[in-house]
């Protein structure tokens, strides 16, 4: 068991919750933390974010975009630049949009710089799509 | 001297005005609030950022562009932050007059000051004077978001690794309370780490475990978090200045409907003097008619 802070720039999200289990999309691909991980830095990609608080069976889940995780032996702190929590997703707005842009990049020309732009926008709504389906499958 | 009617149509009037005076205040006040929750809720942020930026900075003794002082500074770029709308007291020229000082100061010693505008009135002020931008944001009526300032960052910060600008400074609105707010003029690019309150080596080593796993190397790990932090500071900056701007317009708006009740009670005194004289008149008129009837 060990502490998990989120935080973003526009809020916070968990200060110093007691957790089990800890899921964090890092720069290395997914990174799972237990307890007694070895001391850790790295900056996180977009994707899903899961954690398991204490007694708990249900897994959290929240779409990150761009973040720094530190592990210490205290515990976890993760840094978000957008946090995105599954109530807050609008689905059906979020599968348009995914088709939206994604029929803009195959019809359209665009620039490097869009392309980038867009690879970023698409891996967020898709990460924002799991979780949503994620949290409605649980409902059921 | 004004008619009775005249003086009751423009106590109307003034308390119609002080209507809407009072509304805004209030707007304001909810608007405040907010913006001060969002600096609130950003200070963590902030604060483990800057840790951690100087714990990796300090144990591996990494440096970066955004971080290293140029000799000699030429070109500038001055990013000023005002608000999109008026009404609210001395907020906007403050910063406009700051900014217009500093610039007629500096352009005989520097090559070239560059302007970025965030909120229309300051782009508007300088529009009438020549000056043009080399961009301009408004619309911030609406909530500044985080993916806001980090655009406009990203904006900066790539001008100034390509040499564009060899510094970059910000003048905004420093929000202290509700009725004071402080021009500030912040240089953001380079970097300084000095200014920042940075803890020293031994402060730092004793609660940073050396055997650290980094993924990626240090160095790229600095230079996202200090990409970040300038995000972070362009962020904070706006914060500050929209929780200034409606702690202004607030204290503007008290005062408006402040003077506008004082207004309403000389006009109504003046009204009820003007009523007693004409009854006054009346009565004499009556009292005298029938004085001669009675002969």
């Amino acid at each position: 068991m060990f502490k998990l802070t989120i935080v973003t720039p526009e809020r916070r999200l968990l200060v110093d919750q007691e957790v089990e289990e800890v899921t964090v999309p890092g720069f290395k691909g997914e990174l799972n933390i237990l307890p007694g991980h070895a001391p850790l830095i790295t900056t996180l990609g977009i994707g899903v974010m899961k954690w398991r608080l204490k007694g708990q069976e249900k897994q959290n889940q929240a779409v990150i975009s761009w973040g720094y995780c530190q592990v210490s032996p205290e515990g976890v702190n993760v840094l978000a630049n957008i946090a995105d929590l599954p109530e807050e997703i609008d689905l059906v707005a979020t599968k348009e949009y995914l088709a939206k842009s994604e029929k803009h990049v195959l019809d359209e020309v665009i620039t490097d710089a869009d392309w980038v732009e867009f690879q970023k926008e698409w891996t967020r709504a898709r990460a924002k799509i799991e979780v949503a389906e994620n949290t409605v499958a649980a409902k059921k | 001297m004004a008619s009775l009617k005249d003086i009751r149509a423009q106590i109307e009037s003034t308390k119609n005005t002080q209507q809407i005076t009072k509304a805004m205040k209030l707007v304001s006040a909810a608007k405040l609030r907010k913006a001060q929750n969002n600096i609130v809720n950003m200070r963590p942020y902030a604060l483990t950022l800057r840790k951690v930026i100087a714990d990796i900075a300090v144990t591996n003794k990494v440096t970066h562009p955004l971080m290293e002082k140029k000799e000699q500074v030429k070109n500038v770029l001055l990013v000023v932050i005002t608000s999109d709308r008026g009404l609210c007291g001395a907020f906007n020229s403050n910063i406009n007059k700051f900014t217009e000082a500093y610039y007629n100061e500096n352009k005989s010693k520097l090559e070239k000051i560059d302007f970025l505008f965030i909120g229309r009135r300051g782009h508007d002020y300088f529009a009438r004077r020549g000056i043009k931008p080399v961009d301009y944001i408004t619309k911030l009526d609406k909530d500044i978001s985080y993916e806001l300032a980090s655009k406009v960052a990203n904006r900066v910060m790539n001008d100034y690794l390509e040499g564009a600008y060899d510094e970059v400074r910000i003048v905004h609105n420093e929000f202290q309370s509700a009725i004071s707010q402080v021009v500030v003029a912040e240089t953001i690019l380079p970097i300084d780490l000095g200014k920042t309150t940075f803890n020293t080596e031994a402060e730092t080593t004793s609660n940073f475990a050396v055997d650290m796993i980094f993924e990626p190397a240090p160095e790229q790990i600095i230079k996202e978090l200090l990409e970040k932090h300038f995000d972070l500071q362009v962020y904070r900056c706006m914060s500050e200045s929209v929780a200034g701007e409606h702690g202004a317009r607030m204290s503007a708006m008290e005062n408006a409907t402040n003077n506008a009740k004082e207004m309403i009670n000389k006009l109504t005194l003046t009204y009820n003097k003007l009523r007693q004289e004409k009854i006054t008149t009346e009565l004499i008129e009556i009292v005298s008619g029938a004085e001669a009837l009675k002969g």
